[in-house]
């Protein structure tokens, strides 16, 4: 019996995904336009998160990044117009920011705590301001038009994305280099001194996620339209997977994915509906929102889910 | 229990998601109304231009339009109220797509204004073109958008094409006989930067210094102290108000004037510019623009409008084009007598209209040409057209007064 | 020539004076307190717009909102951390942990306090003109407010120095600078000194926000720039120490003015070029240990 519990909870945990992927692909079918772009940012904001949190999730470095590598991958699709098929554009994106990442990673990653954080929010900022003064006064030409695609089809290419990036994360955790990469945020010294090569855990996987958050910024410049480097380079994007994930909780796969849906959705609720006031509730709830959930969205749950079987077992 | 609690909520999420897109999508009212949607920047870094300069503007037509009932339709027989329906696009560009595109598609309304700022201009322009939806430029204006060629985007402001050559001439008369020309590092300032050049070169006068700086930049004194070093007669500034209201005011503290003292975006703010510094600080220095209230009746009584609403003097550039081109609008849509987009954007790309500023058409571009002014100056309290030709209402000041020495 | 050095070097010391205020006010709250403060630039917003409203609606001296502003905002950063940032320091499993959360709160009184400016002022950019006129010496100009502004920013600087080192709560400030842990074993009671250093933290915040309002105009959006500044500053003066976040300003102001002389382009370029390579050189600061 007790195995046949196990079958059927594994068969459920597996089929539930697919079954909402599913539904989620059978969507612009009857879906109005909006809620296909509404959720297109939405999954955007998933990858960014999970992505994030693929590396400072296990290893404990809080990376600024995000917006620098999702800023390649925007920048490469504005270089490139339409001229490649999607895809390929989204491929030579989400490489370019692999390279930056193994290039900044292999420099940087010496650096512990405080310091990383510092660094990567330096790297944003600098390449804004390097890629403007090339722009001004090299090429003599700022700002590039970005032809628009289809929605619908901008939907399916960044649910594509989240799938593989799933799917890469699975593989990752499954495997001795997850647990390479658990070990080092445990105590890296002590991985080092059992044979991991810290060093080289840290900056492929610190590329990995990169590579997913370029190929998500080369998929969204088709949405903007239009890209200039401040457009492209925004330091708040930085900021946005921290706090999505903090938002849903960090201790679990499916935390941020939650937090960041339920972020970028009630960002979008407020401001349609408050426009002169959503900055305010937005941070109110915030700010109370850590207060009360330490851990996150996925705390709340646990906490939720524990007083209900509690109360049930009062109950029996 | 893991994994019961995440497909449980992601469905969930699904499934509530359906039904508030769903149930948006019903609601659709009898038309007793005109709605516009906006989504222009009400937080961020650019929400400070949108009060000084165009926003305002918006809402007072809105206003104006339903104290006289509304805009007589034909298809409907009767007049409609108009609705200004505004988002905040967080002066993100990503943020304005989304939501220009929500007004489109969620909200069905019935015509869409303008986002603030060039390049949002730009994006909004394609997004309104590729749903065949009118967008009538507000601030904001480049060359490089008039290479897109979309047939439901309208140009109303003014910009470098116009502006430089208009620059250079009075530079001539007046006998400027070198310039520095600083930019700022965007497309406003790269354009303005190499618009400007090529005129004065034709004019014969000579560009000693031409230098980009970042936007967010602290400190342009050594801007100002290198151009005085070269002895240039003219200083020209392609800006954002920050840049602009910075440079002024190195400029006042550190007692360094030039003959002429020409800023792109910033003087033609009267509440920002003129009463930050004080009317006899500001006196001769030149802004791109330019109107006053001379300029037509119709802009006298823009004035008067504007201030008994808002408190404040109207900006001395965009406000009296955008007021004119949302009259030569209404008049489009009443001539057209449908809310139906193609109907009325042929009859705005062929009819002259009267308005505020005159007759108000668009060239074969979409572009409106019979700007009130290219470049103003302030002189003694009002900022004068000084084009030269027949919309000049005061001779340029040349040279400028020294910054007055006052102490406090 | 070294009339032109002077030059820029006192220029670059003049925009340096400010960035050293408002680093060593974040100082105290990031590498004491621990706060990863990205509202620091909100409360020198509040300072400007609160010495603004002084001198436009009352007419007030500038310089005498220095004592205006500084206890009121000092008290509305103890109040924050006393009720807000001692809760999640509290209820965080660790340091890292504190970080996060502590910044997602932060994130949320930016968003307030911006918002709640944007209701109160208006979006629209605001100044004033005080003190704008040349001051001529050493064969060059300068700016009568800028050197105003540098002179009150070294005098407070000084001031703090000279309480840090000298009085019993300084000395308490300094050993929770160095170990928390520590500290609190040896009987200081560390939440009042992270929040008293909170406190002095938003205090140099809203000083600089009086001290900027002199020569820069201000709108509720300007906070997170400076920020950003500050941030840069506290990781080249080595975290936790306050005499190199003071230094790290300075030399941040210099650098910019000496690129901008060079090439105005690339003046913020520089800035984060030499942060980064500072901290790949020597990731714990010019003072660090």
């Amino acid at each position: 019996m007790d195995i046949a519990r196990v079958i059927s909870k594994r068969s459920s945990a597996l089929w539930a995904p697919f079954l909402i992927l599913i539904l989620l692909a059978s969507l612009p079918l009857c879906a109005p336009q909006y809620t296909i772009i509404l959720l297109t940012t939405i999954f955007m904001y998933i990858v960014i998160t999970v992505s994030w949190t693929m590396f400072s999730g296990p290893t404990g470095y809080i990376s600024l990044a995000p917006a620098a590598f999702f800023g390649v991958g925007v920048y490469t699709s504005a270089l490139l117009g339409l001229v490649l098929p999607l895809p390929a554009i989204i491929g030579i994106g989400g490489l370019a920011s692999f390279c930056l990442a193994l290039f900044v990673g292999a420099l940087t990653l010496r650096l512990r705590g405080t310091y990383f954080v510092m660094f990567t929010f330096g790297l944003v900022e600098l390449l804004l301001h390097f890629v403007l003064w090339w722009e001004v006064n090299i090429t003599g030409t700022t700002g590039r038009v970005v032809p628009t695609v289809n929605n619908t089809k901008v939907f399916y290419f960044m649910l594509i994305i989240f799938v593989i990036l799933m799917f890469a994360l699975y593989t990752i955790r499954g495997s001795r280099f997850g647990l390479a990469l658990e070990a080092i945020g445990q105590n890296e010294d002590a991985a080092a001194h059992t044979g991991v090569n810290v060093t080289m855990v840290k900056v492929i996987t610190f590329a990995i996620s990169a590579f997913f958050m370029g190929a998500a910024g080369a998929l969204m410049a088709t949405r903007w339209t239009y890209i200039d480097p401040k457009i492209a380079f925004n330091p708040l994007l930085s900021f946005m997977p921290v706090l999505m994930a903090i938002f849903g909780g960090m201790g679990q796969l499916y935390g941020p994915i939650i937090g960041a849906a339920i972020f970028a959705y009630l960002e979008e609720f407020l401001i349609t509906r408050f426009p002169y006031y959503y900055m305010l509730i937005f941070g109110t709830i915030m700010v109370i929102a850590i207060v009360y959930m330490p851990e996150g969205l996925v705390g709340l749950i646990r906490r939720l889910l524990k007083s209900s079987t509690e109360g049930r077992h009062a109950r029996t | 229990m893991k994994s019961k609690v995440l497909p449980g909520i992601l469905a969930f999420a699904v499934a509530a998601l359906f039904m508030v897109s769903s149930a948006e999508a019903k609601r659709r009212p009898a038309k007793d109304k005109i709605v516009i949607g906006q989504a222009i920047a009400l937080s961020g870094p650019l929400a400070g231009g949108v009060a000084i300069a165009g926003g305002p503007i918006y809402e007072l037509w809105v206003e104006e339009v339903n104290k006289n009932g509304g805009i007589y339709v034909k298809e409907y027989g009767k007049k409609l109220p108009v609705v200004l329906k505004r988002y905040d696009d967080k002066s993100d560009i990503g943020t304005m797509t989304n939501l220009l595109e929500k007004l489109i598609l969620n909200d069905k309304v019935d015509f869409v204004f303008p986002p603030w700022g060039t390049a949002w201009l730009y994006a909004a322009a394609q997004i309104a073109n590729k749903y065949h939806y009118i967008l009538i430029g507000g601030p904001g204006g480049a060359l490089k958008l008039k290479e897109l060629k979309l047939p439901y985007f309208f140009q109303v402001l003014n910009f470098s094409e116009t502006q430089a050559p208009g620059l250079a001439g009075i530079f001539k008369e007046v006998g400027v006989k070198s310039v520095a020309v600083i930019y700022r590092g965007d497309l406003h300032g790269v354009e303005y930067g190499d618009a400007m050049v090529p005129y004065f070169k034709k004019k014969g006068i000579e560009v000693k210094m031409k230098k980009s700086y970042p936007p967010g930049i602290k400190d342009l004194s050594p801007l100002l102290k290198e151009a005085k070093s070269l002895g240039v007669d003219a200083f020209c500034a392609a800006s954002y108000p920050d840049g602009g209201m910075l440079l002024t005011g190195q400029s006042i503290e550190l007692g360094i004037n030039f003959n002429a003292f020409f800023i792109t975006v910033t003087p033609f703010s009267p509440n920002l510019y003129r009463d930050t510094f004080g009317v006899d600080v500001v006196e001769g220095v030149m802004g791109g623009g330019a109107w006053n209230a001379k300029s037509s009746p119709g802009a006298k009584e823009l004035v008067d409008k504007y201030v008994s609403r808002f408190g404040v003097e109207p900006d001395y550039w965009g406000a009296l084009y955008y007021w004119s081109s949302l009259q030569h609008f209404q008049q489009a849509i009443e001539k057209a007598g449908t809310l139906d987009q193609k109907k009325i954007r042929d009859v705005m790309a062929t009819s002259t209209f009267q308005t505020a500023l005159g007759p108000f058409w668009y060239d074969k571009n979409r572009y409106f040409v019979n700007h009130p002014g290219e470049i103003g100056q302030w002189q003694k309290g009002v900022f004068e057209v000084i084009d030269p030709g027949e919309k000049r209402t005061a001779p340029p000041l040349y040279p400028k007064p020294p910054w007055p020495k006052k102490k406090k | 020539m070294i009339v032109r050095v002077l030059d820029i070097g006192i220029a670059g010391l003049l925009l340096g004076g400010i960035y050293a205020l408002i680093a060593v006010g974040l100082t105290l709250q990031y590498g004491v307190a621990r706060v990863l403060n990205i509202a620091h630039g909100e409360f020198i917003m509040i300072g400007a717009f609160i010495t603004w409203s002084l001198y436009i609606i009352f007419g007030i001296n500038p310089l005498l909102s220095l004592a205006i502003c500084g206890p009121a905002i000092f008290t509305i950063g103890f109040l924050l951390y006393r009720t807000l940032f001692r809760r999640l320091r509290i209820s965080s499993a660790s340091p890292a942990a504190f970080e996060g959360s502590s910044m997602l709160a932060c994130f949320g009184l930016l968003f307030i306090i911006q918002n709640l400016a944007i209701l109160i002022w208006g979006a629209d950019i605001k100044g004033y003109s005080y003190l704008a006129f040349p001051i001529r010496f050493w064969g060059q100009t300068f700016a009568a407010n800028r050197l105003i502004t540098l002179g009150f920013a070294l005098a407070i600087g000084l001031i703090f120095y000279f309480f840090l080192t000298w009085s019993r709560l300084g000395k308490a400030i300094r050993a929770a600078a160095q170990d928390a842990a520590a500290a609190e074993l040896m009987g200081i009671n560390i939440d009042q000194v992270l929040a008293l250093c909170f406190g002095f933290g938003a205090l140099m915040a809203g000083l600089g926000g009086t001290l900027l309002s002199m020569s820069y105009k201000i709108q509720p959006t300007m906070g997170l720039e400076y920020t950003v500044i500050a941030l840069i500053v506290i990781v080249l003066g080595g975290l936790g120490s306050i005499p190199g976040s003071f230094i790290g300003g300075l030399l941040l102001g210099l650098v910019g003015s000496i690129v901008t002389y060079i090439q105005p382009g690339l003046s913020l370029v520089a800035y984060y070029l030499l942060f980064m390579l500072l901290l790949l050189a020597k990731p714990t600061g010019i003072l660090g240990k």
